[in-house]
């Protein structure tokens, strides 16, 4: 048995390698088909990133609001729901974050002022989740309708506070008055020019796994999410558990999109779904729920992307098709019987081969236990 | 000799956890003979019979039916090449008809339409063949047991099964529908069908058998002529020592009440009376078993007890506290602990480790935590105390439960449920499917815990052996009433237990006086 505990473990590691192998190699050969340049369309995808200060930075930089709604995403699966209103909850919580900036004004001193604003965006997070959470709840609404149609109500709610709470008429383009100096996250490590957003990302990961791991209300949500027959029949709280959980997400994904703004932004701007929450969502199944792990499938992620922005600046590939082979990434690792056949099969050899090893002792012991009896026919 | 009708050779079947069910098996059946095939739970028959009958696929070994090699990768090849199973648990449609179940896939047909008069003539052209006494036009939720088996029976006649598999058919079964189902299989033979009988009831093997396959750990040991073997030599073969299946026990000390049901009712969503006035007590200190045909209503009170389901009237206390629409977690606290009918679906969390399983029913208490962190040193420990304890066999505690031996998952539930400090536990159906060791360690520790910390059980249970060798006090349920008590449970005989299962006898409330 624990051979094949050994097994799963390994499989598990050589399954996402040979995902992302398989992505780039379709990736090669559909470049062969359509570039002019394949071969410096792939280094550029493939090394682009890495090339300057500037861009390492900015993996990073969009690595951080991935962090964030992947986090978020981990409490929703760890309970099996499928509440998606993380990415509306992103754009919305920038924009109540900005609004109160904006009327509070420069007069608090920065710390205070970031964790009014820090608040002010968990909150906004924890009061929208609860609405799907609680439907679902209470009535069995449909988690997955309900949370996708909150979305397209926050988008829409968040242009509505922007055109009629904050737009600054001075500016030829739809943008919010520009946040005041105190409420701005500084740009920290030099010319990486990192959000100083990362901190507090960090936090969250480590927090999170804290809470998932070693914390008695993690617990009792991996076992309300793991089997919940089984968490009824030893007394625990399911319902409370499942929405607590949910609400944490939700924080987590106000958090993160009240840092985006904060971090990256002189004023808001958002006219549209961001699509940081559904990106959260792959960072999650790629992180395997793991909050450890989100950091990772985070880069992995806008390591990707940044890729694609450097390939689409220089050469003569559309972006839409870097899209197609970060799809074909998620696909393969998502689907978790790819390889299944390759791990039965190195199962079933060990299983042999130990059967092997024991068949000569264990017939021996039958044989001598059962001297005399019987006759075989 | 009679003609070899079928011969698996060198079977291997390896599941996808790495367990290997079946280790190069060998076996084969003669024509018009009734061949069991024994061994413990997990010994590798369910498996072997899957693959022959095309539900599994075995990474090596082949098949031959009337010395012809044969493929037999699916249910619909096996059918066809006239193999038959009767499962243990019924295949059948409650709503539709007798006769609507017996033709299911083969339904006869007129103007593109279902021909319900052609498959009553059919049914019963069959019934009448091999003299089954059953009214196609019945609907099927209204059999019982034994007709029901019957029509299964009937299905794998009608599609012209002359290899019949039995998979532990009289395990349902009273002693009295025991007895006609095997005229009919002895009625079968003598027509020619060639039957594989699985049980591990070896008198019913000694009584219709003519040779007996033997498995072990997956192992084939042998085929014996039953002539030459009594039903010990079969049981050490099996095993490979001398079960002990009397429990040496001393006389219950007899508490006070711990736990008081008092004209129970529940109804189920459909209106039935599934507990129809159930009044008991279970004692500090004793044992109480309850023997029944499974469905007569045991689930449903092991569910009102433990919380998991609501009743509609009556009055159920633990330790003087009522329960009456508390959560599961509530009556815990009163001190129940809980081993449920389906350890994979209530006991366990399978994904998650044997530690985590552990503590599932007592992490919030004071001392497994520390403010909102759990004391993770401290539950380690005892949690490796209850391994050496319970001798589960295992990496180590932090080992997913799904990898582990059905015996052992069994093992982790009842660590828990054990060790909870509660004073009334209860056990649905504690040792089901696991092997004859492990059942042997948990059928003791019922008894020790009742005699040695005074604790109340309630033993559910459709292994008669087990209520009967267990119980202090034992009750018979049927149709959701308590048919019979009888003050001690080792001196009942099946035969006698089987009568008041069946409904053929009941004793009225004066005979149950003082033993309810």
């Amino acid at each position: 048995m624990n051979k094949t505990r050994k097994i799963e473990m390994t499989v598990e590691l050589i399954r996402i390698l040979v995902a992302v192998g398989i992505a780039y190699l379709i990736a090669l050969v559909t470049l062969f088909l359509i570039s002019d340049d394949p071969i410096y369309i792939i280094e550029q995808f493939v090394l682009g990133p890495f090339s300057s200060v500037r861009r390492v930075g900015s993996i990073i930089n969009l690595a951080i609001p991935f962090t964030f709604t992947g986090l978020c995403f981990c409490f929703m699966y760890a309970v099996n729901k499928f509440n998606l209103s993380g990415e509306g909850i992103f754009m919305f919580s920038g924009c109540m974050a900005t609004l109160a900036a904006i009327n509070i004004g420069d007069g608090l001193p920065f710390p205070i002022m970031l964790l009014i604003l820090l608040v002010v965006g968990a909150v906004t997070g924890i009061v929208i989740t609860a609405i799907p959470a609680l439907l679902d709840a209470k009535f069995k609404a449909n988690i997955v309708v309900v949370s996708l149609m909150l979305n397209s109500i926050l988008v829409f709610l968040s242009i509505w506070v922007l055109k009629y709470l904050m737009r600054d008429p001075t500016i030829g383009s739809m943008g919010s008055y520009p946040l005041p100096d105190n409420a701005v996250l500084p740009n920290v490590f030099g010319k990486f020019r990192i959000q100083s957003g990362i901190f507090i990302a960090v936090i969250a990961v480590i927090a999170v796994a804290i809470l998932f791991y070693k914390m008695v209300f993690g617990y009792k949500m991996r076992v309300v999410g793991s089997n919940p027959l089984f968490a009824k029949a030893c007394g625990i709280n399911m319902v409370g558990t499942i929405v607590v959980a949910q609400l944490i997400g939700g924080a987590l994904a106000g958090l993160g999109g009240t840092c985006e703004i904060l971090g990256n932004y002189d004023r808001f701007k958002w006219t549209a779904s961001t699509q940081h929450g559904f990106d959260g969502l792959m960072v999650a199944v790629l992180a395997r729920r793991n909050p450890i792990l989100v950091p990772v499938a985070a880069l992995l992620l806008a390591y990707i992307r940044i890729g694609a922005d450097v390939v689409n600046s220089r050469g003569d590939i559309p972006i839409e098709f870097i899209t197609v082979i970060q799809g074909i990434v998620i696909l393969l690792v998502a689907a978790e019987e790819f390889m299944g056949r390759f791990k039965k099969k190195m199962i079933y050899k060990a299983a042999e081969e130990s059967l092997a090893e024991d068949k000569k002792e264990e017939v021996a012991e039958i044989m001598s236990e059962d001297d005399g009896e019987g006759k075989e026919q | 000799m009679a003609q070899e009708v079928l011969r698996m050779e060198g079977i291997t079947k390896i599941y996808d956890n790495g367990f290997v069910a079946n280790k190069n098996i060998t076996f084969w059946l003669h024509e018009g003979e009734i061949l069991a095939l024994v061994g413990e739970n997990g010994a590798g028959k369910t498996t072997l019979m899957k693959v022959l009958f095309g539900l599994e696929t075995p990474q090596e070994g082949k098949v031959l039916i009337n010395g012809e090699p044969a493929k037999i990768e699916n249910t619909l090849d096996a059918i066809s090449k006239g193999i038959g199973m009767v499962h243990q648990h019924f295949m059948l449609v409650p709503s539709l008809t007798v006769a609507e179940n017996v033709v299911l896939g083969i339904e006869p047909m007129k103007n593109g339409l279902f021909d319900f008069e052609k498959a009553v003539s059919m049914t019963q052209e069959v019934a009448d063949k091999y003299n089954f006494n059953i009214d196609p036009k019945m609907k099927v939720a209204d059999l019982s047991v034994g007709q029901m088996q019957k029509v299964e029976i009937m299905k794998v006649l009608i599609k012209g099964a002359k290899i019949i598999i039995m998979d532990e058919p009289t395990a349902v079964l009273t002693p009295q529908e025991t007895d006609e189902l095997f005229e009919q299989l002895i009625l079968l033979r003598d027509g020619g069908h060639s039957i594989i009988f699985i049980s591990h009831k070896l008198e019913e093997v000694k009584r219709i058998c003519s040779r007996v396959t033997v498995l072990r750990h997956g192992y084939c040991l042998g085929s014996y002529d039953l002539a030459d073997m009594n039903e010990e030599d079969i049981s050490r073969l099996m095993v490979g020592r001398d079960v002990v299946l009397k429990i040496e026990k001393d006389d219950p000390k007899i508490g006070k009440p711990v736990v008081h049901i008092q004209n129970l009712v529940k109804i189920n969503e459909s209106g039935k009376h599934v507990l129809d006035d159930i009044s008991f007590d279970i004692h500090e200190g004793e044992v109480v078993g309850i023997a029944g045909v499974e469905g007569n209503g045991q689930s449903d009170l092991s569910d009102v007890l433990s919380g998991m389901g609501s009743f509609t009237s009556g009055t159920v206390e633990v330790n003087g506290n009522n329960i009456k629409g508390k959560t599961v977690h509530e009556i815990r606290g009163m001190g129940m602990a809980y081993i449920p009918e389906d350890r994979m679906e209530y006991g366990c969390a399978g994904d998650m480790s044997i530690r985590d399983n552990i503590v599932a029913d007592r992490f919030f208490k004071k001392e497994y935590k520390s403010g909102p962190f759990m004391k993770r040193k401290y539950i380690d420990q005892i949690v490796d105390q209850y391994i050496k304890d319970f001798e589960i066999a295992c990496d180590d505690k932090s080992q997913p439960v799904r990898m582990l031996s059905g015996g052992n998952i069994q093992k982790v539930v009842v660590a828990r449920e054990f060790t909870s400090g509660s004073n009334f536990i209860l056990a649905n159906q504690p040792t089901r499917g696991i092997d004859v060791g492990a059942a042997e360690m948990i059928r003791k520790t019922i008894v020790r815990k009742s005699r040695e910390e005074g604790t109340a059980t309630l033993l559910i249970s459709a292994d008669l052996n087990e209520v009967l060798e267990c119980s202090d006090r034992l009750l018979v349920f049927r149709k959701g009433k308590v048919v019979a008590a009888f003050p001690k449970a080792n001196e009942v005989s099946e035969a006698e237990l089987g009568e008041y299962m069946l409904g053929l006898k009941t004793m009225t409330a004066e005979e149950m006086e003082g033993l309810l």
